[in-house]
C-alpha cells in the first residue's frame, strides 16, 4: 500500500488540466457556460471550481441581418497570464434597460490574478491587479492599471478604482497607493520572484496537473 | 499581525544615527569591527517599523547613490484628477473649489433615475441602500450634484440659521446684542441703586458708607431708632436683581438650547447605534454637528492626486509619473529593486511544499511557520544582483540576535561574489525553466531525500549559484520565548514580552562592492578601460517565523 500510493494520484492530476493551443489551462472541473462567448488570451489559468458565466451575453438584434450574427457575441474576455483560483465565479453584469434584462461584456486585461472564492461582476479590470480571496467585486465595477484588492474586500457596485490604488474593507475605500515598484523587479521565473501585479507567466507554469 | 514568512525588509540607510552609511573608501575587512560602527540594527526597537520598507517601495537615487525612502524623498504633484470620471483637474480650480469634484458625486453613491417622480433624482448607494430620500433631497437633474447637494445643505441649515437669528432680533429685541444687554443690565442697576438709596441717602454725605453701619451709630446716638430706619426702608422697593430681558437679564433654559430635549428623546428611540460615529462626522465639515445617522450628509469624492517624488538631499527625479490621468507609465523611475541586492530566505529542509502567500490558489490555510526553540534550523539565503556588473557581497549579522528573544545566528559564508544580472527577462525565464533548483526541490519533496541530500553544508563555502544569485547557509538556533523557570523568583529580570516579540528577525548587514564604468566617461572612448570602484551598504531585516512558546 504505502510503496506507490501516488500513482493513481498522479495520473488524475495529469489529467486535471486542459492545455489550449495559446497555452490557457483550464481545469477539468470549472464550470464553464457558453464557451463560445469566452475569449481566453493565453497562458491563462481557470481552476477547479471556477464558474464563468459566458452564457449571460447581450441578445444580438435580430433585425440586423446575417453578417452582425456571424461571430459569437464576447460575454468574458480574459487577456493573457491571468490566474483564476479555485472556487471564483465571473458573471458579466447586467441591469434592466428598457424593461429587458442586458447583460455588459466583462473585459480583464493582462497579468491578473484573482484569489480563491471571490465573486467578479466587473464590467472592466485592467492589467497588472492583484485581487485577494474572498472579495466580491460588484455589477459594473472598474479596476483600473496596478491595483491591489485586499482579501475579503466588497468593492460595491459601479466603484470605479484609480489606478494604483490599494482598497480594502467592506465597502471598499481607497486605502493608499501601490509602491512606484509594483509589479517590477523579476529577472526570473523563480517562485522567490513572483510579485504581486508582475509578470504571471512564471506562476502559470508553476501550476501543473 | 498577520504576517507571511519569511519576508525581508530593508533599512533606508537615512535613518540610521549610529551606524552612518558607508561610502566609499572603506575596505571591507572591517565587516568584523562592525561593532564599531555603532550598534546593530534592531528590528524590534519601536523605531524599526518606521524605517524598514519592502524594497519595492523603495527609490534610489544613483547621484547620491543611497536609497531613497519616504522620508527622504520628497513628493511633487503632478496632477490632481477624479478618481471617478478619470478627468484631470487643472490645480487653479482645485485650489478655488477645494479639493472634491465638483460634477461627481460620492463614492459608491451614484444618481438613480429609476425613482418614480419625473425630472427627479436620489443619490442611491448600492451597497447599503441608502438614498437620499432618508434625508429628503432630491436633485432636478443628475449632473452637477455637488452643486446641488451644497445648495440643499445652504437651503436647510444655512437659512434656517439666519431665519433663526432674525426671528430672535425681531421678538426677544434686543436680546441678542451682547452690547444692548448689557446696557440693559447697566441701566437697570443704576436705577435700582438710585431708587433704593433714595431714603437712607439722608446720611449719603456721611463717611460711614454702610447703611447698616450707620444705622447703628444713629442708634447709639439717639437718632431715629434703627426700627424706624428700618421702617422707612421697607417703603421703596429693596434692590432687587434685573428680573428680564428688558433689565439685561438673559436666561438660558432648557428650551434655550434648541432640540436639546428631542436629541435625547432620538437616542432614547434610536439607541446609540442611531448616533453618527466620529469617523462619520469627521468626513467632512457638514458632518462636523451631526449627531444622528439619518442626518448625515453625503460627501463628493475626494480627487485623487499623482505624485512624483525627488531625492530630497540632490533635487533630481526618483519617480515622475507621466501625465496622464489612468497610465501607470514613468519618464524617470529609479528602483531601488534595480539597484540593491536582494535577499530571500527559505528553508533547507522544508517540512511542507513551499507555497507563496501571495498567490494562494486554494482555499486551504497555510500552516503557521513556527520554530522550535534551541532546535537549530538551517537556510539557504539567497542574494540576488539586479546590476550588470558581478558583485562582492559581504554580509554580517550580530552573533545573537537583538530584542528580548535571543536567537544564535551563523553565516556559513558571510563572503562571496554574485554574477551579473542579464538584460532579457525571457532569458532569464528560459533559464530558470533548466535550471535545476526547482526541479530537484520537486525531487526532493517527492522522494523525501535525493541525492542532493546527502550534501552538507559547509562553512566557508557557497551553497549554490545561477547566473546572478549566490545562495549560502544560515544557521539559526532559536532562542527560548520564556526564560527557564528560575528557583528564586526574581521579578525584576523577568521582562515582558509584547506583542510580536516572539519573531524571529534577523539583522543583516549587507555590503556589496563593485567596479564600474564613472558616471561622466560614460559616453567617452578614450575613458573605456577605466573603472571605478563603488559600494553599497545597507541593514536589512530577515523575518524568518514564529518562535513557538514551548
Ligand atoms: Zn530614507
Ligand atoms: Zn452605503
Ligand atoms: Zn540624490
Amino acid at each position: 500500500m504505502s510503496s506507490r500510493p501516488t500513482a493513481p494520484n498522479r495520473r488524475s492530476t495529469k489529467n486535471e488540466y486542459i492545455e489550449t493551443d495559446t497555452g490557457n489551462k483550464i481545469s477539468r472541473r470549472a464550470h464553464i457556460e457558453g464557451k463560445q462567448n469566452i475569449m481566453l488570451g493565453g497562458k491563462s489559468v481557470l481552476m477547479a471550481g471556477v464558474t464563468l458565466r459566458g452564457d449571460l451575453h447581450r441578445l444580438q438584434e435580430q433585425s440586423e441581418g446575417d453578417e452582425r450574427s456571424k461571430g459569437p457575441v464576447t460575454a468574458i474576455n480574459i487577456g493573457r497570464a491571468c490566474i483564476i483560483s479555485t472556487n471564483c465565479t465571473l458573471r458579466p453584469p447586467m441591469r434592466i434597460h428598457h424593461g429587458t434584462m442586458t447583460f455588459y461584456p466583462m473585459r480583464m486585461g493582462d497579468n491578473i490574478f484573482i484569489g480563491h472564492s471571490t465573486h467578479v461582476s466587473s464590467i472592466h479590470i485592467a492589467s497588472h491587479v492583484h485581487i485577494g480571496a474572498n472579495c466580491v467585486l460588484g455589477p459594473f465595477s472598474v479596476i483600473k492599471d496596478n491595483c491591489k484588492v485586499l482579501p475579503n474586500t466588497v468593492v460595491p457596485p459601479h466603484m470605479i478604482v484609480p489606478a494604483g490604488s490599494v482598497v480594502g474593507g467592506r465597502p471598499a475605500r481607497i486605502l493608499g497607493e501601490v509602491g512606484d515598484g509594483w509589479g517590477q523587479g523579476q529577472t526570473g521565473g523563480g517562485e522567490e520572484e513572483w510579485v504581486e501585479g508582475g509578470d504571471l507567466r512564471g506562476v502559470v507554469r508553476s501550476i501543473k496537473g | 499581525m498577520t504576517t507571511a514568512f519569511p519576508y525581508v525588509r530593508y533599512a533606508c540607510p537615512c535613518t540610521e544615527t549610529a551606524a552612518p552609511p558607508l561610502l566609499g573608501k572603506r575596505s571591507s575587512q572591517d565587516v568584523e569591527t562592525e561593532q564599531d560602527e555603532g550598534l546593530t540594527f534592531n528590528p524590534h526597537d519601536q523605531r524599526a517599523n518606521f524605517s524598514l520598507y519592502p524594497l519595492d517601495q523603495l527609490l534610489f537615487c544613483d547621484e547620491c547613490n543611497h536609497t531613497r525612502c519616504p522620508k527622504c524623498w520628497t513628493d511633487e504633484m503632478i496632477y490632481w484628477y477624479c478618481p471617478h470620471c478619470q478627468f484631470d483637474v487643472p490645480s487653479s480650480s482645485v485650489k478655488s473649489d477645494g479639493n472634491s469634484r465638483p460634477s461627481s458625486s460620492s463614492t459608491h453613491l451614484r444618481p438613480d433615475g429609476g425613482s418614480s417622480s419625473n425630472d427627479s433624482y436620489i443619490l442611491h448607494c448600492q451597497y447599503c441602500d441608502w438614498s437620499t430620500l432618508e434625508i429628503d433631497v432630491k436633485f432636478s437633474k443628475p449632473s452637477r450634484i455637488t452643486e446641488q447637494l451644497q445648495k440643499a445643505w445652504k437651503a436647510r441649515y444655512g437659512a434656517k440659521e439666519e431665519k433663526d437669528e432674525e426671528d430672535r432680533k425681531q421678538h426677544e429685541s434686543p436680546g441678542t446684542q451682547h452690547d444692548a444687554t448689557f446696557a440693559n443690565l447697566q441701566r437697570f442697576y443704576k436705577d435700582q441703586l438710585s431708587e433704593s438709596g433714595d431714603q437712607p441717602n439722608m446720611y449719603s454725605n456721611s463717611p460711614y458708607s454702610s447703611p447698616a453701619n450707620l444705622a447703628r451709630i444713629m442708634n447709639l446716638y439717639g437718632g431715629l431708632s434703627y426700627n424706624a430706619l428700618k421702617k422707612t426702608r421697607e417703603k421703596p422697593q429693596p434692590m432687587r436683581e434685573a428680573g428680564g430681558l428688558p433689565e439685561g437679564l438673559v436666561t438660558y433654559t432648557e428650551d434655550g438650547i434648541p432640540g436639546e430635549e428631542e436629541m435625547i428623546e432620538k437616542i432614547k428611540t434610536l439607541g446609540l447605534e442611531g448616533t453618527a460615529s466620529e469617523e462619520q462626522r469627521l468626513t467632512t465639515p457638514q458632518n462636523y454637528d451631526t449627531r444622528f445617522q439619518d442626518e448625515l450628509w453625503p460627501i463628493a469624492t475626494p480627487l485623487r492626486v499623482r505624485r512624483g517624488k525627488r531625492c530630497r538631499t540632490c533635487r533630481q527625479f526618483l519617480a515622475r509619473p507621466e501625465h496622464k490621468v489612468g497610465s501607470m507609465r514613468y519618464k524617470i523611475r529609479l528602483l531601488a529593486l534595480n539597484y540593491v541586492q536582494r535577499l530571500s530566505i527559505s528553508p533547507l529542509q522544508p517540512t511542507a511544499p513551499r507555497q507563496n502567500p501571495s498567490f494562494q490558489l486554494r482555499p486551504e490555510t497555510l500552516p503557521e511557520v513556527k520554530v522550535h526553540p534551541h532546535q537549530t534550523q538551517q537556510y539557504i539565503l539567497t542574494v540576488r544582483n539586479p546590476i550588470f556588473e558581478t558583485v562582492k557581497v559581504t554580509l554580517a549579522t550580530p552573533a545573537t540576535t537583538p530584542g528580548k528573544v535571543a536567537s544564535k545566528v551563523t553565516i556559513l559564508c558571510p563572503s562571496f561574489t554574485v554574477g551579473p544580472a542579464g538584460d532579457m527577462w525571457d532569458e532569464a525565464l528560459s533559464a530558470s525553466t533548466t535550471s535545476d533548483g526547482s526541479r530537484r526541490a520537486a525531487m526532493a519533496s517527492l522522494t523525501g531525500s535525493s541525492a542532493d541530500g546527502d550534501r552538507q553544508p559547509e562553512a566557508g563555502k557557497v551553497w549554490e549559484r545561477s547566473r546572478n544569485t549566490t545562495s549560502v547557509i544560515l544557521e539559526v538556533v532559536p532562542g527560548a520565548v520564556k526564560s527557564p523557570p528560575k528557583i528564586v523568583p526574581d521579578d525584576k529580570q523577568e521582562e515582558e514580552l509584547t506583542e510580536d516579540d516572539d519573531i524571529l528577525e534577523i539583522p543583516i548587514y549587507v555590503r556589496a562592492e563593485w567596479e564600474a564604468v564613472p558616471h561622466d566617461a560614460a559616453g567617452h572612448a578614450d575613458h573605456k578601460g577605466e573603472r571605478e570602484s563603488r559600494e553599497f551598504a545597507y541593514w536589512c531585516v530577515l523575518g524568518v517565523a514564529r518562535i513557538t512558546q514551548t
